[in-house]
């Protein structure tokens, strides 16, 4: 409780100190390419990501906001800007980093158990078959799956199997853990429960984790800070902390003036169409929360 | 999920059309319009089967036949997949070898057996190639279809993880890819016994393939369709241990 109160501040103090940065952004662009002409997805994004930060990445569909998780991720080339990770320029995916996709089900390799599923990010070098996996098995624990080791993915449930993955992720001992809309195919509770086991995961570990979502809820929830993107060709429009005490809880923090006033914030902007004044809350069909 | 032994789920009904053709057959070799010594009833070929089993001489031919097969059959897969593996991993060796592939594999590989006899001669080389040759092409195919469609998210999946190439070839893309191929595999299986038994009546003087054409030339009706009638039993029984292999190998794809 007092380590994650002061991480707010400790985050603005420190942000002179290279050694606080982990994660750069910066100036960094992308386009695609339709009929021989290159359209703009977002430009010039710039960030700094503190160590042990929880950043939410949150923007509407079609911002390009997983594709700029996966240039930072180094899964895909930028086309310009560039991401620095630990003083290194990311050019394919590093060490120490590790990317959690939206489809765990696309994600997971179905020939193999889940122990086996988790033990994919272990390397095997200097490991007894055994060492290895009770190192799965201590993941799985850490997800709450003790006793479905020797099961085969497709045998579990959607949110079991995006708890697999994510002890997976975690088996690979990332100090950078970046999350695309990890929550967004399960049901509402699941999802609940899952956000629960990430802060839970985050909080006793030193880990820092970079999460894309489209759900303002979700993101003021878990973040210490939010960044928004806005409508394509985007660009970081606005940068909050969320200032919310931890830990985090599903209920009562929910219910908290900050929360509220946020939340209200957030999606007011989202909402807005570029051009429009105000909020247009009432004019939009709301999918986004 | 799917159980059993696959055959075993068609048996009941498919069993009825099996039955009511034996039926047919039996009654019609009885008519005075058909010739008995060239269409002879179910209930002589049936002893002559039991005959060619129980006297032990079964065994020479069918060796001779599944071996070619075997060896045919396994070489083709082995290539097959290695060069599909290369093909659909790299876009230069897709793009070198794809019109020669699409040029070679529409060419019927009977037709394939008379050149391949003037360099291989009438040994077990020109029908091994031949086996090998026809298994090769579903194989190929249904490889280079199957690493290509592997899904990006588990490739990407390979790569957040630091795999190498090799280890991600070996780890993700073969098993990803291997429902696939074994259809391709199956499909061949079938092309494979075909042409193996084509090779023996065309060249040589061994196996099934021969023995049934020299039962025909020497007018041993019966004991023809007695063979022909166990080489059906062949083709069924390793398509069924197939389609158990398959189910065993790769669980997920019902799913």
């Amino acid at each position: 409780m007092h380590w994650s109160a002061r991480r707010g501040a400790e985050v603005a103090a420190q942000a002179d100190f290279a050694d606080a940065i982990i994660l750069s952004v910066q100036g960094l662009g992308h386009s695609f390419t339709v009929n021989g002409k290159a359209v703009p997805v977002f430009q010039g994004v710039s960030l700094d990501i503190a160590r042990g930060e929880f950043l939410g990445l949150l923007g509407p569909s079609g911002c390009g906001k997983s594709t700029l998780l996966q240039i930072i991720a180094g899964l895909l080339p930028a086309a310009s800007g560039r991401v620095v990770f630990e003083g290194r320029p990311v050019v394919a995916p590093p060490p120490d980093m590790v990317y959690l996709f939206q489809q765990y089900s696309k994600s997971l390799l179905p020939w193999r158990s889940v122990c086996a599923n988790v033990g994919f990010a272990i390397s095997t070098r200097g490991l007894s078959r055994r060492e290895k996996r009770e190192r799965c098995l201590e993941y799985l624990r850490i997800v709450g799956l003790d006793g479905f080791a020797d099961h085969y993915p497709w045998q579990l449930s959607g949110g079991m199997q995006q708890r697999v993955a994510i002890a997976r992720a975690l088996a690979a001992e990332p100090k950078i853990l970046l999350m695309d809309e990890p929550f967004s195919a399960v049901d509402a509770l699941t999802r609940l429960e899952l956000q629960a086991l990430v802060l839970d995961v985050w909080t006793q570990s030193k880990l820092t984790i970079i999460m894309v979502t489209h759900d303002v809820d979700e993101a003021v929830f878990m973040s210490d800070r939010i960044a928004m993107l806005g409508p394509r060709p985007s660009s970081v429009t606005t940068v909050v902390e969320t200032s919310l005490p931890r830990p985090r809880d599903a209920i009562s923090t929910r219910e908290l003036p900050r929360f509220l006033k946020l939340r209200h914030m957030l999606l007011g902007t989202l909402l807005t169409r570029p051009g429009e004044a105000g909020s247009s809350i009432a004019s939009r069909d709301s999918d986004h929360a | 999920m799917r159980r059993g032994i696959p055959i075993m789920r068609r048996v009941p009904l498919g069993l009825l059309s099996c039955v009511a053709v034996i039926v047919f057959w039996q009654v019609l070799s009885g008519r005075a319009f058909v010739n008995p010594a060239l269409l002879p009833p179910p209930s002589r070929v049936a002893p002559a089967v039991w005959n060619i089993v129980a006297s032990g001489s079964i065994i020479e031919p069918l060796t001779q036949t599944l071996g070619l097969l075997a060896v045919g059959y396994g070489v083709g897969c082995v290539l097959a997949i290695g060069l599909g593996l290369l093909m659909g991993f790299n876009r230069h060796v897709y793009n070198v070898f794809e019109p020669l592939v699409e040029l070679l594999r529409t060419i019927p590989k009977p037709a394939l057996v008379p050149p391949l006899f003037l360099f291989l001669g009438i040994g077990a080389a020109t029908k091994i190639t031949i086996v090998a040759l026809a298994a090769f092409f579903p194989v190929l195919i249904n490889t280079v279809q199957g690493v290509r469609g592997v899904d990006p998210v588990l490739l990407n999946t390979a790569r957040t993880f630091r795999r190498s190439t090799l280890s991600t070839i070996a780890e993700v893309v073969l098993p990803a890819a291997l429902p696939m191929i074994l259809t391709g595999m199956r499909v061949s299986l079938g092309l494979a016994l075909t042409l193996v038994v084509l090779a023996e009546m065309l060249i040589g003087s061994t196996g099934v393939g021969f023995l049934i054409l020299d039962l025909q030339r020497s007018f041993a009706i019966t004991d023809m369709l007695a063979w022909v009638f166990i080489l059906g039993v062949i083709g069924v029984s390793l398509n069924a241990a197939f389609e158990t292999i398959e189910h065993a190998a790769v669980p997920w794809r019902s799913k």
